[in-house]
Order: C-alpha cells, then structure tokens, then sequence
C-alpha cells in the first residue's frame, strides 16, 4: 500500500501485472481519519466486520476488491 | 480469543508506544502493566490471532497499527516525534490516531521520488499523488507484512 507520483507511475511499477485499486490521497486520508481515528482511545475495542466495511463504504470504496473477509 | 484483559493489555500496549515513541518490548509492557512477561507474551500472542496487533517471530512487537516498531518507506512526523508507518495508509492514519497535523514522507516506488504530504485538520495539502492497493481486501491478513 504505496503512495505514488501519479496514476501513470502505478501502471509503470506494475508492468503489466494486474492493478489493485488507485485511490486519491483526499480519499486516503478521509479513510485513514475513519479506520485509525479511535486507535488510541482508553475505550478503544476491536472494530466488527461490519464496522469496518462500512467505514470503507463511507469513502465510496465498495465493491469486491474491499469486501472484507 | 481475545477477552477483556486481552484488550485492555492492547490499550496499554499502545499507550506504552505513543509515550515511548517506539515499540515497547514485552519486558517494558509487562512493568508497565505490573504484570510477568510472560503473561504479556501470552496475551500479545491471542491479539496477534484476532489481527489487534503484530508479532514478530520473537514474539515482540512488529506492528500496532497503524505504528510500525521497524523502519518502513513511510515515515510521519507529528507529535513531535518521527514514527514509522506500516503502508501509506497508516502512515496517515498515525496523525488520525494522534489527532495531530504531521507530515507524511515516502517515495514512490516507481521512480524513487521523495513524496511528503503535510497533513492539517485530516486533510492533505497535496492531492496531486495517488495511494495504490495492490492487495484485495479478502487477502489483507493473509500476509499482512507484504499487504
């Protein structure tokens, strides 16, 4: 999970592997803010599935490549 | 199966991080929790199992996310610390966890460029770059290192 100079940089590393997903780093940050904001609270408990895919919804990921397990 | 101990040792843990500013060893968390090493190993070891945090084949610490305890391509400064991230994801999400502006550097890996990202209110002052996920979300803990 990698940040790159552009979108035409991922597809240069691949060569011609298969993509993951490209995200911009607005998103990214939205996501992070979302998912790890309550990490270090003295109340923190562990995030359910559900918890999480709907953080990961929230940001407009969705989809099969974020369903989580 | 983690209990209530178990999370409330994982909250230590990371208290024990931010105040140290590194990765506390087993030894330093079980005086932190007046506990045996042992039993901080035990439990560190069912957290690891339920993905609360990482262990490395010692048995200490590799991860508590979104934190790395090793160097890593991400680094963030906040808190007027420098961390270590484990991805670029968590490299922002350790001003989330802090809730503190920081900047964020990496490079990328396609050409080697120092990229540095200064992070305010959660936001990023530079919306040129991209984050790329190689890994499918199904896949994620199957190695977590390399996810």
């Amino acid at each position: 999970m990698n940040l790159f100079r552009s979108e035409g940089h991922v597809e240069r590393w691949l060569a011609g592997r298969e993509a993951g997903a490209i995200v911009t780093v607005a998103t990214l940050a939205e996501l992070a803010q979302a998912w790890w904001g309550d990490r270090l609270e003295p109340t923190w408990r562990p995030h359910t599935r559900e918890q999480n895919q709907a953080i990961l919804a929230g940001v407009g990921l969705t989809g099969e490549f974020w369903r989580l397990p | 199966m983690v209990d209530a101990a178990d999370v409330e040792l994982r909250n230590a843990t990371y208290a024990t991080f931010v105040e140290l500013g590194r990765a506390p060893s087993s030894a330093e968390t079980a005086e932190r929790v007046r506990g045996e090493p042992a039993a901080v190993r035990a439990g560190w070891r069912r957290l690891h199992e339920a993905h609360a945090l990482v262990l490395d084949d010692s048995g200490e610490l590799r991860m508590a996310n979104p934190f790395s305890a090793v160097p890593t391509r991400h680094r963030v400064r906040a808190a007027g610390r420098s961390w270590w991230a484990n991805c670029a994801w968590d490299a922002f999400g350790i001003c989330a966890a802090l809730h503190v502006d920081g900047r964020v550097e990496s490079s990328c890996p396609d050409c080697g460029e120092a990229l540095a990202v200064e992070v305010r209110d959660g936001r990023p002052d530079d919306e040129s770059l991209v984050f790329h996920c190689l890994v499918p979300a199904a896949r994620w803990w199957d190695d977590i290192v390399f996810t």
